[in-house]
């Protein structure tokens, strides 16, 4: 017994130590004065000096958040409809209706970026920001709804009627009293279709016109090109700490949401 | 009182009409956008739009037939196979003991030991990748390390290798195992444990008889859940491996981007995705619809 959770311990540390090398190496690396990936000489800032410089960089980040954006909001707007629809009211063809929404979630994204890709070029459609941001709505729109229904589950309709009976019209008992409550779940499903939409890099890639990058695609572009050099080290380390702001921006809000 | 007083009386009334109204939007922009795609790689696939980018109603199934007749295509889809094989055992070896140790040997930090397993997947999966290229180079500070320790003698060269795209993937989908397997051995009821304790059973015996047969639903849907995209990798081929790493998803890329050949490249997606498609049909089939409310 004493032995096996000894063994269970130390294997979980080097889990740990696994999990969290890489990116500590890229990190500290970003850091280095020599060009070397190796051998870490002085503490510098020039890879980032180099990183900031770049207008490239600053172009992408704001692509990023402003294509973010609006496909959060798109998203949202689509599927709280659809979650109200599935979570509310009884009617048949209601399962193949779910399989419908869960398809998008299981199909391999390669597959579904290009498949948009083809018909775009079938169909003549320029490619760039608007095409992205269709791409982006079209899975997202299903990871909002799943988030969704799982948090309207319990919701109380009760609270609706009441209002209702007051004299409340459908309109306002929508935006005064639905909305309102459901704005945890709203929340909490705009935050991932956010998060999905920055991180995307398959679907903007394939889907992306000449000269709109974002923010994962200049990482891409430069991994693929040059592999791993100090500059993409602090670029990573740069896009790293966005991510990593936004994700404990998120796990608090969930936090004060579940209280 | 007018025509659309009469109007919105009915649609007040009416379910069906306040069901269609909320579904028409999100559905339609899914045909449109998610599902129309993939019918028009379907025309594609069966001949059905020339290089004119013509409909013409004459299907045919030459180019399935060129895809299953060809033994790279085969060889390439079996290797995508293999590598998601061996990235799902290597995920439930490593997240298994993780999973079991969080859940049933710790007290106190089992929150925020999951919360610290959590963090670096909050890290994009491209970052995340990119991370791994900087210790996997052969310039690596890793290899600069074990050379200096005199542990090898030269770097390992590793990058561009069967063993980086597995790894590099085992590193990015770990999560997708050890979440699973973690609620579900928190919701195991430990009581069992116990009274198979007090009839006798050793710990070995437990585990194969009470704690493991009970944590199957974890570990198949951590297997969903890591085999899906691991078998339809395309960016860990791309950046750490070479062109004998390639996987389905590289293949079907290479035919639309660079062979340009749109008609092989749709037959290869559709038998892709008629392939994952039927993978979760057999998983929902054999766990319930719950199975997929992970």
């Amino acid at each position: 017994m004493k032995g096996t959770n000894l063994f269970l311990k130390i294997f979980t540390i080097l889990v740990f130590l696994f999990l969290y090398s890489p990116i500590i190496v890229m990190v500290v690396f970003s850091f280095n004065e020599s060009k070397s990936i190796g051998v870490f000489t002085n503490f510098s800032l020039r890879w980032y000096e180099k990183v900031i410089n770049n207008p490239e960089v600053w172009k992408a980040l704001f692509n990023s958040f402003w294509v973010g954006a609006v496909v959060t909001i798109v998203s949202l707007i689509l599927g709280l409809m659809m979650a109200m629809a599935v979570t509310r009211y009884n009617f048949s063809g209601k399962s193949i209706l779910e399989s419908l929404i869960l398809i998008p979630v299981i199909i391999p994204e390669i597959a579904e970026a290009l498949s948009l890709l083809i018909m775009y070029i079938f169909l003549n459609i320029p490619l760039g920001p608007v095409t992205v941001i269709i791409g982006h709505v079209a899975f997202c729109i299903s990871y909002v709804t799943i988030v969704m229904r799982a948090r309207m589950a319990g919701y109380d309709r009760s609270i609706e009627e009441a209002a209702r009976t007051l004299g409340a019209n459908e309109f306002q008992t929508f935006f005064k009293i639905t909305l309102p409550t459901l704005y945890p779940a709203i929340l909490a499903a705009g935050l991932l279709a956010f998060t999905l939409s920055f991180d995307d890099l398959i679907k903007t890639l394939f889907t992306t016109g000449p000269g709109f990058k974002t923010l994962p695609l200049v990482v891409w572009s430069s991994a693929a090109r040059g592999g791993v050099s100090p500059e993409l080290n602090s670029l990573s380390s740069f896009a790293l700490s966005i991510s990593f702001l936004f994700a404990v921006f998120r796990l608090r809000v969930e936090r004060r949401l579940e209280r | 009182m007018g025509f659309s007083d009469t109007l919105l009386k009915h649609i007040r009334r009416n379910v069906t009409v306040k069901v269609s109204l909320l579904l028409i939007p999100p559905l339609l922009f899914l045909a449109i956008w998610f599902y129309a795609p993939f019918f028009i790689v379907g025309l594609y696939s069966f001949d059905m739009i020339n290089i004119q980018r013509e409909i013409v109603f004459k299907p045919s199934l030459i180019h399935y037939l060129r895809v299953l007749s060809w033994t790279g295509a085969m060889k390439i889809f079996l290797r995508s196979l293999y590598f998601a094989g061996v990235t799902v055992i290597l995920c439930l070896l490593i997240g298994y003991p993780v999973a079991y140790y969080i859940s049933f040997k710790m007290k106190k930090y089992k929150d925020l030991f999951i919360v610290l397993f959590i963090i670096p997947f909050w890290v994009s999966f491209l970052l995340r990748t990119y991370a791994m290229m900087s210790i996997l180079d052969e310039r690596s500070f890793l290899n600069v390390l074990l050379t200096s320790l005199k542990l090898i003698d030269s770097p390992i060269r590793i990058m561009y290798t069967d063993t980086a795209v597995i790894l590099v993937m085992v590193y990015d989908y770990l999560v997708m195992m050890v979440l699973p397997l973690y609620a579900n051995l928190e919701k195991l009821d430990k009581t069992l444990l116990e009274a198979a304790y007090t009839l006798g059973a050793s710990p070995v015996k437990t585990f194969l008889k009470i704690t493991l047969p009970l944590s199957m639903p974890g570990i198949m849907a951590g297997f969903l859940l890591v085999f899906i995209p691991a078998v339809g990798e395309f960016v860990i081929p791309e950046l750490v491996g070479g062109p004998n790493n390639y996987m389905v998803g590289n293949l079907i890329y290479e035919f639309f981007m660079g062979a340009r050949h749109w008609w092989i490249g749709s037959a290869l997606s559709m038998l892709f995705i008629v392939f994952i498609l039927s993978l979760v049909i057999t998983y929902v089939r054999k766990m319930g619809e719950r199975g997929l409310a992970f």
